[in-house]
């Protein structure tokens, strides 16, 4: 296929979903009503749109729509980048610990606040950081292969904060704060807004442009640490650089969206099955396909039941058949 | 003078001594075989001398300047590794393979330019596979891989190619083909070669086809002997490395001459 129809797709697919996604809630809003605010929206024209509308579209539907599109680039794209850097096609985002110490991050805030707040955020982040500096100071400890380390020390740390997780449930109010941690850990784009946008917005752009830049030195970090030494790469910049950047973009997408699985695992490995393995082609597409993923399976979740769906729910029960279906359809192509 | 260098070198994991008292000198055009049995230490002299470990004592040479103040993007412009065994995870095509031996000329956030992506083109055809470079390498025979990784340490363009057991795991029609690629490359390109291997006669073949080659035999921690194979492959040598009782035989082939080879008879 042609190059720039490819980087199009890339570009235009997560833009065409977001904005088909406005059309799309329980709340009924006709097809020409959305275009309509839509337009005086952008034309900044206060031509009488009731305002239940403008709020719906513009403040709800559309931030909802872009967070969810970066959320779940952001998960993939650091899943790829992280299944390229440690050479295992079954790691994903959270395999430094980074979901598990946010988690738990934002557990412990709801502990302490009774509900989710503004702090949770700023908890769930600082937490997925710290989880991500534990695995990596449990893999100084020794030092002979530091890869393998790295993945165990992230095993142990996640391991770790997954048991402050129960024990904070545990410790929880019944009433209010239990069900306020297990919602968050199941993951919801319910409450975005663009402050969120904005705020978790930072870390992962700043993850995801890294990732884009560094894609190609991806490759050859994936051919294991001494190759890549001697085919002239600084291992300690180079391999520093790729888990910052994934962490970050990681850190920012959960903590404003809660723990979703599977985006991080698998998406990556459905934009094999369509583009191949090159971290050229590969880094772009997943955070494309991630972006569109996961503003699909949130339109999914917000039609079919009444009550919102939990996203790490649907995330599966969505996903998991699309993936069988494309390993049919490619014969695991890109395998 | 010479390209590749080690003065006294000494290395240890830990307090675990690993080789001591080492000296070589490599000049340009000439292949060295280090030969010695399994855990001797050869595969840790290669990754000292491809700068992934650091001598305890003494010091590496490259090109005449200490090692040490080598990157290892400056590094890897001079000295080119063909791994002994390389693991495949995921099935790049066989030339994206090859281009990533363009990383030292690459920028940290660009990817192979036009020109790179020649080279490597230019590599794999070098190694006779040009035909296989939009094929999945994991599809690939080991000789076809092993060949892959020998055309991405000549996309690296370096004087000095050191290779560890290139011929592992291969058939003996693809040990051949892969021998005779290092001829070419020594005699024709001028490249320099040092290479790990378990296989006296490969040292005896190179000499027997005219090309400057020289052993070193390493045994429990040091050189025992360095020399032309002729000199230092001998059945007293053979009995001290693998103490084993070996013949060296000789024989003519038409348009080569005299040949040698070493072959076992029993262990002792």
């Amino acid at each position: 296929m042609n190059k720039k129809i490819i980087i199009l797709i890339v570009f235009a697919a997560p833009l065409l979903v977001i904005f088909l996604s406005l059309f799309i809630g329980r709340y009924p809003v006709s097809i020409a009503r959305v275009l309509q605010v839509l337009w005086s929206g952008i034309t900044a024209s206060t031509w009488g749109q009731p305002d239940v509308y403008n709020t719906l579209i513009w403040q709800i539907r559309m931030p909802r729509a872009i967070l969810g599109a970066m959320v779940g680039g952001c998960l993939a794209i650091s899943g790829a980048a992280f299944q390229g850097l440690f050479r295992n096609p079954l790691v994903s985002s959270g395999i430094l610990g980074v979901s598990a110490g946010a988690g738990f991050g934002a557990a412990l805030s709801i502990l302490i606040f009774h509900s989710v707040t503004g702090a949770t955020y700023v908890f769930a982040f600082a937490f997925g950081l710290l989880a991500v500096f534990l695995s990596y100071l449990i893999s100084k400890i020794y030092n002979s292969s530091p890869t393998i380390m790295l993945v165990l020390g992230g095993v142990i740390v996640g391991s770790i904060f997954s048991a402050l997780i129960s024990f904070a449930k545990y410790a929880a109010d019944p009433y209010e704060e239990l069900p306020a941690i297990v919602f968050w850990l199941m993951g919801s784009l319910a409450s975005s807004s663009y402050k969120d946008i904005l705020v978790a917005g930072i870390p992962m752009f700043i993850g995801i442009s890294g990732l884009v830049l560094i894609r190609w030195r991806i490759n050859v970090l994936s051919m294991g640490d001494r190759e890549a030494h001697a085919l002239g790469i600084n291992l300690v910049v180079d391999k520093g650089l790729v888990i910052v950047c994934s962490t970050l973009a990681a850190a920012g997408a959960v903590c404003v969206s809660g723990v979703i699985g599977w985006v991080g695992l698998v998406i990556p490995h459905i934009a094999r099955m369509i583009v191949g393995n090159d971290n050229r082609v590969l880094i772009p597409a997943s955070l494309s396909l991630g972006a569109c993923f996961l503003v699909l399976v949130d339109d999914v979740g917000r039609i079919i039941t009444g009550a919102e769906m939990p996203l790490g729910i649907l995330t599966s029960l969505v996903g998991a058949p699309f993936f069988i279906w494309l390993l049919k359809k490619t014969k695991a192509g890109g395998w | 003078m010479a390209l590749v260098e080690v003065i006294d070198g000494v290395f240890a994991y830990n307090k675990n001594r690993i080789f001591t008292n080492i000296n070589l000198s490599v000049e340009k055009g000439e292949i060295l075989c280090l030969l010695g049995p399994n855990g001797c230490g050869k595969t840790t002299l290669i990754d000292c001398i491809l700068g992934m470990h650091m001598l305890n004592d003494g010091k590496i040479l490259i090109n005449g300047l200490d090692a040490k103040k080598f990157h290892p993007g400056e590094l890897a412009k001079y000295v080119a590794y063909v791994p002994q065994n390389h693991e495949r995870t995921f099935p790049y095509k066989v030339l994206d393979i090859v281009q990533m031996g363009r990383a030292a000329y690459t920028g940290r956030f660009s990817s192979p330019s036009q020109q790179d992506q020649d080279i490597a083109a230019e590599a794999l055809a070098m190694v006779g596979l040009i035909k296989l470079k939009d094929r999945p390498y994991t599809q690939l025979s080991g000789g076809e891989g092993q060949l892959v990784m020998l055309a991405r340490a000549l996309a690296q363009q370096t004087p000095v190619i050191i290779m560890d057991e290139p011929t592992a795991h291969l058939d003996f029609k693809h040990e051949m083909l892969v021998l005779e690629m290092i001829l070419d490359l020594v005699r024709n390109r001028e490249l320099t070669v040092i290479m790990a291997t378990h296989f006296p006669n490969h040292a005896f073949w190179f000499e027997n086809n005219a090309l400057k080659t020289r052993v070193a035999l390493m045994h429990e921690e040091h050189f025992v002997e360095v020399g032309p194979p002729m000199d230092v492959i001998c059945e007293k040598n053979m009995r001290l490395l693998y103490n084993i009782d070996t013949r060296l035989l000789s024989f003519r082939v038409n348009e080569l001459g005299e040949m040698h080879q070493i072959v076992p008879v029993k262990t002792l």
